[in-house]
């Protein structure tokens, strides 16, 4: 019987109650007395120089408090960029400054130019309206390809050209790789696009800047999924505020999916302009807005080649990618196309040689940083596309020849090629779980359905590997981070044995106020109503990286854990006291504090009472109250890995494919919250599925983005997803963090799109179709049908 | 400015209002019913669904003066009297059908009109009449179960 | 977007010419456009108002006439900035011949849109500038046909109906 408390049951969210009724607080539902409002004109052309900026008439205006424009900010740093790469030369990437409104230049469409702040916000954006900018408009590089040509316009004249670093690893293999691809006795090479995304969280990004005068206090409330990260990224480079001068908010965050994890200008837009107008500044993000500044995901363009022995071993990956970072570098925009790409390209599979090559490219466009998977869907998605194909070329079933090249469960830790050390896993398992549960055997049957209604059915199957919980940081910091990647918590027992715990991961769909009271409520073995969770505001939380890269239960829970257990330490030392016992005698189990063999025993409320009222307390050996904060680095990533399958029927007439299912069997190791993480990978899947088949950010040559609505940017409505099939069941628990857990936040949107591609290709692979590219829309697979007949 | 009047959640409300303000606005600001979110700007997303005159409509698409006199349904008027979660509330949260919760008001709204027009809706059903409504969490999955239990559920 | 089309105009290429040059009828052929005013040598400037799909905006710029070869062809293009919906721009190399007293006009048009106006609308700008070209030279063509009407009661006058007819009866029998 499943269990109906603790690690490992479900219960129903605490969240939603407050979400349900309408009571979520989330930032734009914040109204600070006599705050103001701020109208960003930006950019409409991709790039150009900014001649002159009049803004007489509009300073004019009713309800016009200021009008600012970059030379308000003399002396305010630039959006930091959090991440360092350095390039196979062993040179530091191009890094161009990155200022807070557009400085002499502009160079994308949204950049922000002028922002005018009035009493109302309909009053700053008629004000904005009679500003006058003139901009002489310059050619704009938008292909990345194009972009590296000699003679290319550039997009920072201030530096050698567009290529922010060219990067290759590991660059000691590329002979090795070269040669075992011209000796292998098949090559299979694939080139494909990973299509530039917009990640597009319901809620748009809000900031308000709130400046108390009279203590020097900064108060930001923001849309972030990690407010301490801004604090220090904001604090330290951009406004050079003390951190002890610096709240930083993430009330209710409707969703982030990586896009609100960076640090934004307008984030620091707003807390300076509070203290330059001495008032609140606030700021919501429309829609149309978000589209052209909230960071996009993805763009890569790619070469692979995968070498294979007669047998269909791996012998050796060698890829050439174009990894677009848009016009500037956002906060953690470098690290994706290299360090959670580049190494797991090995996958799942015991490749002894691989070579990444990625040249990444400043472009008249959004900047491009991190969304759900960041890096990981792009490897997964050409290697696994590339082993269907090779499967196609050399007439191998495509699960034998995964499973050929399988690292199998006893060769675990397993040291890749490509510098990670997975610690265990068991890819055999998930896929046999994946033939039985998603009817592979019945798959012929489906098919001649299928047909008879004039329709092609194809079944694609994938794996995938992911690296979560991006660390430890002493290595992280070799690889270029400008940060630690640890984890804080402090639990904070109150006198009547209730508990707070604050934690610098940060919730926005998650589930947290749920998921980690369970933990600490079976670790104490009290009520889990008994626990809460505290987060997403600096001036109550120790320290914070916050929540992205499916870090949270895997770091911040262990944190949590570590806090937790020197509770529990310190409340042994307590109950001793009052039970006049020896501490090493003492045990404790269900919220009790027994001495072993005897029949003495106290509660935890005793305890905790004790702590905070030490009439009888040891206090010349321990200092009263129960309160302990741990901060976790952990040793290594983990790891998740899976199996998924995908089906669906193609209309050859029109070229629309149909998802008929979509079934996902993945390995997170231990579980603490079973529904909470079937939700984590229905909402992947949903990501990925609309990547591969809907979801196509846009631009023109001229830099315009024509995807910039939900008109035209086909966000996967309820309509054209299926119910999905998914299974958790297989788990290799993680060796290093004390839960056993591994990452589920990202697993459905890396592991879906491969399949749906590898399913569409399947079935229009008697037509002769080896590759069409997402997003797999109905006439690009209509043409695909056209092209090969 | 012209002053608007209409009964939200049971209860006269009256304010002074621009031409231009919309109803989403008039709720969010006006009446401090912030459960009525802003998703998008072309009444694409459905997270400001609300119910006037027992009709669903996209209270960022209709102007506060057209809901003059109006009984207008929000995400705040949806609990039983006694503060206790609505049958379509509680099934979301058995479910497990929200996870950031800024679409969910929304969705709760469109569910609700949806059910009082079809009692028993196929599953095909509710993913088109969810066509309005974007969740970028849930994948619909558990919004389709949690409809489908609320259904069954109200009988 | 690029689309090209042709017009025939039962007017000599001078007086087609001269309509071409002329602010009062560009400002009545234009569609949407509420004041014009300037000169074929010095550029105008036009107040437009257009619905592209979902943003209708009113667009102020100017409208330019280059590559003119007196008579025969030009180049009109005209830029405008329509605040917060973006900028629309475009032209229109148009050609004029004439034979037999009837002027056929042929142009090709260009347009681009930019900021909200491309976000939103760019999936419908290829129709609607098709619409606006066609709208613009029917204007022009309805322009000045009775224009001459009204002005020019002999040789324009006399002239055009047999060759309106003639032009009618070559087309039926070629």
């Amino acid at each position: 019987m499943p269990k109906d408390h603790g690690i490992g049951a479900s219960p129903k969210r605490r969240e939603d109650v407050r979400f349900l009724t309408g009571n979520g607080q989330y930032t734009d539902d914040i109204n600070i007395h006599g705050q103001s409002h701020v109208h960003f004109l930006r950019s409409d052309v991709a790039h150009g120089t900014i001649r002159s900026i009049d803004t007489s008439a509009a300073e004019a205006m009713p309800g016009v408090i200021r009008i600012f424009t970059s030379a308000d900010f003399e002396g305010v740093g630039g959006v930091p960029c959090g991440w360092q790469v350095t390039d196979r030369f062993g040179e530091p990437m191009q890094e161009p400054k990155h200022p807070i409104l557009a400085e002499g230049k502009v160079r994308y469409v949204g950049e922000i130019i002028v922002a005018v702040v009035a009493e109302t916000l309909e009053q700053a954006r008629d004000a904005a309206e009679a500003v006058v900018v003139d901009i002489d408009e310059l050619p704009a590089v938008i292909d990345m390809k194009a972009a590296l040509e000699d003679g290319a316009t550039k997009v920072h004249d201030d530096l050698p050209g567009n290529l922010c670093f060219d990067w290759g690893f590991v660059e000691e293999n590329r002979d090795a790789v070269d040669a075992a691809i011209k000796g292998a006795a098949h090559v299979t090479t694939l080139e494909l696009r990973n299509n530039r995304l917009i990640a597009n969280p319901m809620e748009p990004r809000v900031a308000i800047g709130d400046y108390n005068a009279s203590n020097e206090e900064h108060t930001l409330y923001t849309t972030s999924q990690n407010p301490h990260v801004i604090r220090l990224l904001m604090g330290a480079f951009v406004l050079g505020i003390p951190e002890h001068k610096l709240r930083v908010v993430a009330p209710d965050v409707g969703g982030g999916f990586g896009t609100k994890i960076f640090h934004y200008a307008e984030e620091a837009f707003c807390t300076f302009a509070a203290k330059a107008v001495n008032r609140p500044v606030k700021w919501t993000s429309t829609r149309a807005e978000a589209f052209i500044s909230d960071a996009h995901g993805r763009d890569h363009v790619t070469r692979i080649e995968l070498a294979l022995d007669k047998d269909g071993k791996f012998l050796a990956v060698r890829t050439d990618t174009y990894a677009n970072m848009g016009a500037y570098l956002s906060t953690f925009a470098p690290s994706v196309p290299t360090w959670l790409h580049g190494t797991l390209m090995a996958g799942n599979y015991t490749t002894p040689l691989v070579y990444v090559n990625v040249k990444a490219v400043f472009t008249n466009t959004v900047p491009v940083d991190a969304y759900r998977g960041a890096g990981r869907p792009e490897a997964t998605f050409q290697l696994e596309r590339v082993i269907d194909k090779a499967a196609r070329e050399l007439g191998i079933d495509p699960i034998e020849l995964r499973r050929r090249n399988f690292i199998k469960p006893d060769q675990f830790p397993y040291a890749t090629p490509v510098a990670l050390e997975y610690d265990t896993g068991n890819y055999d398992a998930t896929m046999d779980k994946l033939v039985e549960i998603a009817d592979i055997r019945g798959f012929g049957k489906r098919k001649a359905e299928s047909a008879e209604r004039g329709k092609l059915r194809g079944l694609g199957i994938n794996c995938y590997i992911e690296a979560c919980g991006i660390a430890p940081s002493n290595l992280v910091g070799q690889l270029g981070a400008r940060a630690g990647l640890y984890e804080s918590a402090t639990v904070r027992v109150n006198a009547t044995g209730s508990i707070s715990v604050f934690t610098g991961s940060h919730s926005h769909g998650q589930g947290h106020e749920t998921t980690f009271p369970q933990v600490v409520a079976e670790m104490l073995g009290i009520d889990e109503s008994q626990v809460d969770i505290v987060h997403g505001d600096t001036s109550k939380i120790p320290m914070g990286m916050g929540t992205y890269g499916s870090r949270s239960i895997a770091v911040g829970g262990s944190a949590m854990v570590r806090a937790t257990e020197k509770i529990i330490a310190k409340a042994k030392k307590i109950a001793a006291h009052l039970m006049e016992a020896g501490e090493e005698d003492v045990e404790f189990a269900d919220g009790t504090f027994t001495v072993a063999g005897t029949d003495k025993s106290v509660a935890w409320g005793d305890v905790t009472l004790a702590a905070y009222v030490p009439h009888n307390y040891p206090l010349e050996d321990l200092e009263p109250g129960l309160e302990e904060t741990a901060f976790y680095d952990p040793a290594n990533f983990t790891y998740p890995a899976g199996a998924y399958a995908c089906e669906v029927e193609v209309d050859p007439e029109t070229g629309k494919v149909d998802v008929m299912s979509m079934t996902a069997v993945d390995d997170f190791g231990n579980v603490i919250n079973p529904m909470i993480v079937d939700g984590q990978v229905h909402g992947g899947l949903a990501q990925g599925i609309g990547q591969a088949l809907l979801e196509a950010c846009v631009y023109d040559d001229d830099g315009q983005l024509l995807s910039g609505s939900y008109m035209d940017y086909a966000m996967p409505r309820a309509d054209d997803l299926p119910s999905f099939t998914v299974d958790h069941s297989c788990q290799t628990p993680c060796t290093h963090n004390p839960l056993g857990v591994k990452g589920c936040g990202e697993a459905g949107a890396i592991g879906s799109p491969p399949s749906l591609v590898n399913a569409v290709v399947d079935a229009l692979s008697e037509a002769g179709v080896t590759h069409i590219d997402m997003p797999l829309s109905p006439s690009r697979v209509w043409s695909a049908i056209q092209a090969a007949r | 400015m012209p002053t608007v009047s209409m009964t939200v959640n049971g209860k006269t409300v009256s304010g002074e209002v621009e031409g231009r303000t919309l109803l989403s606005q008039f709720l969010r600001e006006g009446l401090s019913l912030t459960g009525t979110h802003i998703g998008c700007d072309t009444a694409q997303c459905g997270a400001c669904t609300v119910h006037v005159d027992g009709v669903a409509v996209k209270s960022c698409n209709m102007l506060a003066l057209e809901a003059d006199g109006a009984e207008v349904r929000t995400i705040e008027g949806m609990a039983n009297p006694d503060g206790s979660l609505g049958v379509i509330q509680a099934a979301f949260q058995e479910h497990h059908g929200l996870q950031c919760g800024f679409c969910t008001p929304g969705m709760v709204m469109a569910a609700a009109d949806l059910l009082a027009a079809n009692s028993a809706p196929s599953e095909a059903e509710i993913r088109a009449h969810l066509d309005g409504n974007i969740c970028r969490c849930t994948g619909y999955h558990n919004i389709v179960k949690s409809i489908q239990a609320a259904a069954a559920q109200l009988g | 977007m690029d689309l090209k089309g042709s017009r025939t105009i039962a007017a000599d290429r001078m007086t087609v010419w001269r309509a071409l040059n002329d602010a009062e009828i560009l400002k009545a052929a234009i569609p949407g456009c509420k004041e014009m005013t300037g000169n074929a040598d010095d550029g105008f400037e036009a107040t437009v108002t257009q619905k592209i799909g979902p943003v209708k905006a009113t667009f102020k710029g100017v409208v330019t006439l280059s590559d003119v070869i007196e008579g025969e062809s030009y180049r009109i293009s005209g830029e405008g900035k329509g605040g917060p919906a973006g900028y629309a721009r475009g032209g229109a190399n148009v050609r004029l011949d004439e034979t037999d007293g009837v002027t056929t006009l042929s142009y090709e048009v260009d347009a681009k849109v930019g900021g909200k106006l491309a976000s939103l609308g760019a999936r419908l700008i290829d129709g609607v500038a098709k619409k606006l070209a066609d709208q613009f030279f029917e204007n022009f063509q309805n322009a000045v046909a009775p224009r001459s009407d009204d002005e020019a009661p002999d040789d324009d006058d006399t002239g055009r109906e047999p060759e309106k007819k003639k032009g009618l009866i070559k087309k039926m029998f070629s």
